[in-house]
């Protein structure tokens, strides 16, 4: 490390401890034009065995720790380096000087899972529905929606938990490792907007890195460093995507689309559905996309002028356009009421919903059926014939249904 | 207002014609007006001008980046129209604008800029009213507004110099386009509503009606330019605004694909280019200082004009509007989604070839975005929700086969998804990936063993080609070989299978060294077929690849135990647990093993760690914030009061290991409930598929067993009531209740309650080695011999059956096989291990 490079460092540290209260978010603003200061703080935690590590990880915590954003960025831009330094540290076995980095993730992570008042933080979103009216749509105009079981129990809007609650960690254990990791990935890419390139870089590089050591593609990469295999999560795995997906429309198309095809490779390998399912539409909907990332490295999302009218031609059968189609009945309807499976003329038909609880039900039925008979025995009779009429009754409530549609169209 | 104050039915009729754009009957009704009023010839020339000019534009459309072309002979006559018309002067200044208006459009088309601008300004734009406007000057205007965008845009600048004045034309052109797109906007919506309003009052008659209307160039340019000016620009804060500004606009069917397209690109960018942080809502301003803007290129653009009428926006009571980008952008892809779906092309016959692929482009996109923005917030259920929707864009479509078989899997929805996993099979037969899928799929909560088989021979049968998967493929038929060997009941199968696992993990150890998990399972497949010492090389050389795996570690303490090794073993749990400190599976060993090194009373410590254990793990989430993810009968399920009617089905039993076909029933209840747990718990650590009701109720058996092993009977009576009361219809619960009852030397109902254990699952050996030796001291000996010899068929590494057995046939007078039956006995408990190795689960 060079010395020009220690000694802005240096000063750094000591700037701020002497900053009173009323300074910092004057001094936060100000960090921008220290412009040697953010490479050499990158060298400090790549040459982990630096004597200027610990204070740079304390001094790091407390920026975060002053809740002021510009710091808390600050710090944030450079997790996913602190994040390669601690995973390359305990993948070799030697749990050497890392220990001033897990404080400084795990202080962070500490922070991150309370909320001010220090209650247990659940990180929650409203899933829209298209049943009810927004600032963009009214359900009116949306047509008939698929009366499926899940549109019914969510009919209305739901708030879905997606993160926490977490716990207090005191140290890293091989369990809670990969927990504590994601949840940071979770509030770095919370703040994607605010990261500096070099952090981009950095998170598709530790990507790439720990998706590939020890694994024949290593070489592709042309990364000598660590050639250990590197124990990743499912959920690591889709975090890392979604900083990767940001890098990539923003300036970092090459390292991104490494970085993703990398991902890609390892999820293949651990047979991840999840990765595999979110990079996989990634890949394909920059293909396919409406926007173009420019090239130039510039951060910016451009549009073009489309089309407004339909591309689709008249006379093209849509689903629109059978919409108020009269199908012709079977002559079996009645029949296919009465098997057991008719649950579901969709595209598989042969597979109800989940395959076991329609063989669990149909057992059931048999069974009540079974019984019903042996309690009853003659009497038994009445019965079915109640059965049928019910069974008419659907029937004749299905043909009213599907009426309405039929006729407004003739 | 004049021409409406008039009212006659001709000039109501002239402007239905301009509002609609019917301009071929123009001429038609303008030879009827000046057959009637003389004095209006003037209106005549402008309203020929117009029809003129604009059919002119409907036969030589301009396209969007193409410049105007120049003098056209055709565009002579309108220019001799509209200048007849201003010329006289004669017109009312409504009508004088309105000529203008034209005259400005006709300079645009034939390319004279300069004298567009000037008649604009000449008009007074800004001053004309919107208010009481017919619907047709409504559309005047606002292709008056991108006209004259377009033409500042040309027209250099005077002094090209002063950069701040730059920014002002900037500025001036955006206004322009910005009001041309609310009042197309606007003009969109009085139009669909006088249409409306038109049919129902002159029904019977069937008039030209539902022809879609175009929107033609100008107006397109005038709805989009501002964005797009916008994002050039880099500053996106106000391209955002301006999407939502249109988005907000109630839809008209004529902007129903702009609003489709738009509703995309907001959902792109709140993607690709947004975080939470620097997200703002769709009612708040934006932020003055925001990081999505360039900071390069800071324009002090906001937006400062305001039009005396609006278009319409959605409003009312309760209207959702979203506070976070991923809300937003699956609100925006929602919407999306239903009209590309409305738009999806059916017919397969190949003239519509050209349609059907532009419907599913469209479509995939849409899909594509809502599985990047779900897939982020872990909301797999509903994903595949609506992935089954683009079902119908599928026929022979890979991607969309393979992201609704994977959303499924991610769903937990294992059955569905290896069906849908054998089609992508079929479309793409050379990718190993697939066929492994499916195999994880089978050999786990599924035991479709057989189907897991013939997937997994497919990717062995790819030989080279697999490149890095055949060793994978080798792990995956070697899993099922040692889960079929489990489930065989007749001894001969057994060992075939366990040669066959043995041989497959061989292989992929063989082909890939460096994988830690093909050591590790050779070493377990070893380890069952009782080769300690041989297993212990391998686990060895599992965790030197991979030192902290759990199950690794597990296995080589079990392994030390077999030989007997006890204090090792435990020192090995413990640093286990040092490293995953809520893992229940080691904690139950360790219970195990403390029992035999420390005494009782430590393993009761330990039981009660587990139970502060579970407590923290899930107690911390709150049940109610379970939300979506489950389906209907899952929450059913979901319902404390319902386990009630379920049995537990064991992990920590020595015959029926991890899963065991006898015990399918089972484990289908155990897939219903950990479908629930995962849905519960986004959070909670994970291990294996158990429910968290099932795991305390475990830990309370362990206690209940730990009591009985010092013979304290009321103690356990209460641990197994505490278990009881979960799962009162478990085998495991029953089977305790039975040594309670022997513990307190009441026989009969021990017996009682082995029997009702039996009846339940009528394979769990140490039920039936208790009670073949309760038979025995009954002097009840061919029944004990039977069930016995049972047990062995079913388990034949279990010592103490072998032991009882041998009891049995001793009391019966077969000395012989006796004695073999006590030797075999003797054999097998010297590499007994203290809890059978199948209670590491086998999953790849």
């Amino acid at each position: 490390m060079l010395a020009m490079d220690q000694g802005v460092v240096e000063e750094w540290l000591a700037e701020f401890k002497t900053l009173p209260e009323s300074a910092v978010s004057g001094y936060a603003a100000s960090l921008k034009e220290k412009v040697c200061l953010v490479p050499a703080l990158y060298k400090v935690i790549r040459e982990n065995y630096s004597d200027l590590l610990e204070p740079v990880c304390h001094q790091l915590f407390e920026f975060y720790r002053s809740g002021e954003p510009l710091l808390q960025h600050f710090t944030l831009q450079f997790l996913p380096e602190l994040l390669w330094s601690y995973l390359s540290v305990t993948s070799g076995h030697a749990p050497h000087c890392s220990g001033c980095i897990e404080a400084l993730l795990l202080g962070i992570y500490n922070l991150e899972i309370v909320d001010r008042d220090g209650q247990s933080k659940v990180l929650a979103f409203t899933v829209p529905s298209l049943s009810k009216p927004s600032v963009y749509h009214e359900p009116s105009t949306i047509g008939s929606l698929a009366l499926t079981e899940g549109a019914l129990a969510n009919h209305g809007l739901s708030r879905v938990v997606y993160s926490g609650p977490h716990l207090q960690r005191e140290t890293f254990t091989a369990q809670n490792r990969f927990q504590v990791l994601t949840f940071l990935l979770v509030c770095y890419n919370a703040a994607l907007s605010y990261m500096s390139s070099p952090s981009l870089q950095s998170l598709c590089q530790l990507s790439s890195r720990v998706c590939t050591c020890g694994y024949p593609r290593q070489h592709l990469r042309r990364y000598k460093g660590i050639s250990t295999r590197m124990t990743v999560s499912s959920d690591f795995l889709v975090q890392l995507i979604t900083g990767i997906h940001y890098a990539l429309c923003n300036g970092e198309a090459d390292l991104g689309s490494k970085a993703l095809e990398d991902v890609l490779y390892r999820a293949q390998l651990e047979l991840f559905p999840e990765p595999l399912l979110v990079g996989n539409a990634i890949k394909s909907s920059l293909h396919g996309a409406a926007l173009k990332s420019n090239k130039e490295g510039t951060r910016c999302i451009q549009v073009e002028i489309t089309p407004t009218s339909s591309r689709i031609s008249r006379n093209a059968v849509t689903s629109l356009s059978i919409r108020g189609h009269r199908w012709k009945r079977h002559e079996s309807l009645e029949n296919s009421i009465d098997g057991p499976d008719s649950g579901a003329p969709g595209p598989i038909p042969e597979i109800s919903v989940t395959g076991v609880s329609g063989e669990r039900m149909a057992n059931g039925e048999a069974q009540r059926i079974r019984t019903e008979g042996q309690a009853l025995g003659p009497e038994a009779v009445p019965d079915s014939r109640a059965e049928v009429r019910r069974q008419k009754s659907v029937r004749r409530l299905m043909e009213d249904g599907g009426a309405p549609t039929g006729r407004v169209h003739n | 207002m004049t021409a409406r104050k008039s009212g006659s039915r001709l000039e109501t009729e002239i402007e239905r014609c301009r509002s609609e754009g019917q301009w071929d009957k123009i001429p038609e009704l303008v030879r009827q007006l000046s057959a009637k009023l003389i004095s209006n010839d003037d209106l005549g020339e402008l309203l020929l001008g117009e029809a003129k000019l604009q059919q002119y534009l409907k036969e030589n459309p301009i396209k969007q980046g193409s410049s105007p072309r120049g003098i056209r002979p055709k565009l002579v006559e309108v220019r001799k129209h509209l200048t007849a018309a201003l010329d006289r002067g004669n017109l009312k200044p409504d009508y004088m604008q309105e000529a203008s208006m034209l005259m400005a459009k006709l300079c645009y088309v034939e390319g004279d800029y300069q004298e567009a601008v000037s008649q604009y300004s000449r008009v007074g734009l800004d001053d004309l009213p919107l208010v009481g406007s017919p619907v047709y000057r409504l559309s005047m205007i606002a292709e008056a507004y991108a006209t004259k965008g377009l033409c500042l845009e040309k027209v250099p600048m005077a002094s090209p110099s002063l950069s701040n004045r730059n920014v002002d034309r900037e500025q001036e052109i955006i206004t322009c386009y910005e009001k041309s797109g609310d009042i197309a906007l606007l003009y969109l919506q009085e139009v669909e509503k006088a249409l409306s309003a038109g049919m129902q009052n002159r029904s019977p008659k069937p008039g030209p009606v539902a022809q879609e209307q175009e929107l033609g160039y100008f107006l397109e340019t005038g709805l989009q330019r501002a964005h797009v000016i916008h994002f050039k620009n880099g500053n996106l804060t106000r391209g955002v605004g301006r999407f939502r500004e249109i988005l907000r606009a109630v839809e008209t069917r004529t902007t129903q694909n702009l609003r489709m397209t738009i509703a995309r690109q907001l959902a792109e960018i709140l993607l690709r280019g947004m975080c939470e942080q620097s997200y703002w809502n769709p009612l708040e301003d934006p932020p003055h200082h925001s990081p999505l803007n360039d900071p390069l290129r800071q324009s002090s653009y906001t937006k400062d004009y305001s039009l005396s009428r609006r278009p319409r926006v959605y409003s009312g009571e309760n209207l959702f509007c979203p506070q976070e980008n991923t809300e937003e952008a699956l609100l925006l892809l929602l919407i999306s989604e239903s009209m590309a779906n409305r738009d999806a092309v059916l017919s397969r016959i190949p003239e519509h070839n050209n349609d059907r692929i532009i419907s599913l482009q469209s479509a995939s996109v849409v899909y594509d975005l809502l599985t990047i923005a779900l897939g982020r917030r872990g909301q797999y259920e509903m994903l595949s929700e609506c992935l089954e929707r683009a079902m119908k864009f599928a026929f022979e479509e890979f991607h969309l086969w393979y992201q609704f078989a994977l959303s499924l899997m991610a769903a937990g929805k294992s059955a569905r998804a290896v069906k849908v996993l054998k089609e992508c099979i079929r479309l793409k037969p050379d990718d190993p990936t697939i066929p492994l899928l499916a195999v994880k799929l089978c050999i786990g909560t599924l035991h479709w063993l057989e189907e897991g088989e013939r997937f997994a021979k497919m990717v062995v049968d790819m030989g080279e080609k697999a490149s890095e998967f055949r060793a994978k493929g080798y792990l995956a038929i070697g899993l099922v070989y040692s889960l079929r060997a489990t489930d065989a009941s007749l001894r001969g199968m057994q060992e075939e299978y366990q040669k066959k696992a043995l041989g497959a993990f061989q292989r992929a150890q063989s082909l890939s060294p460096t994988d830690h998990l093909a050591a590790f399972y050779l070493a377990l497949q070893l380890a069952v077929s009782r080769q300690i010492p041989e297993a212990l090389g391998y686990v060895r050389q599992a965790l030197q690849l991979q030192g902290d795996d759990v199950h690794s570690l597990h296995l080589l303490a079990l392994l030390l135990s077999a030989q007997k090794h006890y204090h090792d073993a435990l020192n090995i749990i413990e640093m286990a647990l040092s490293e995953y400190p809520e893992n229940f599976i080691l904690l139950f060993t360790k219970v195990k093993l403390e029992t035999l090194c420390r005494g009782p009373e430590e393993a009761l410590l330990t039981c009660k760690h587990m139970l502060q254990i579970w407590k923290s793990c899930y107690n911390l989430t709150n049940p109610s914030d379970s939300g979506r993810g489950s389906s209907l009968l899952d929450r059913a399920i979901a319902d404390r009061r319902q386990l009630n009617t379920m049995t537990l089905p064991d992990f920590s039993d020595p015959e029926t290991g991890s899963v065991h076909a006898t015990s399918m029933a089972a484990s289908r209840v155990e897939q219903a409930l950990s479908e629930v747990a995962s849905s519960l718990q986004s959070s909670a650590p994970k291990q294996g598929p158990l429910h968290p009701w099932m795991t305390l109720a475990q830990i309370w058996l362990h206690a209940a067993e730990v009591y009985i092993g010092m013979g304290k009977p009321t103690e356990a009576t209460a641990c197994t009531q505490e278990a009881a009361n979960l799962f009162p219809m478990s085998h495991n619960v029953l089977f305790m209740k039975g040594q309670v009852a022997e513990l307190r030397g009441n026989m009969d109902e021990a017996k009682r309650w082995y029997e009702e254990a039996l009846s339940i699952s009528p394979t769990h050996v140490k039920t039936m080695q208790r009670l073949g030796l309760i038979l025995y001291q009954l002097q009840r000996y061919s029944l004990a011999e039977k069930i016995l010899r049972d047990a062995v068929q079913v388990n034949s590494t279990a010592h103490d059956v072998w032991n009882s057995l041998g009891e049995v046939l001793q009391a019966q007078g077969n000395d012989d096989a006796a004695t073999e039956c006590f030797l075999t006995a003797l054999e097998l408990e010297a590499s007994s291990p203290i809890l059978p190795f199948t209670i590491i689960p086998r999953a790849l």
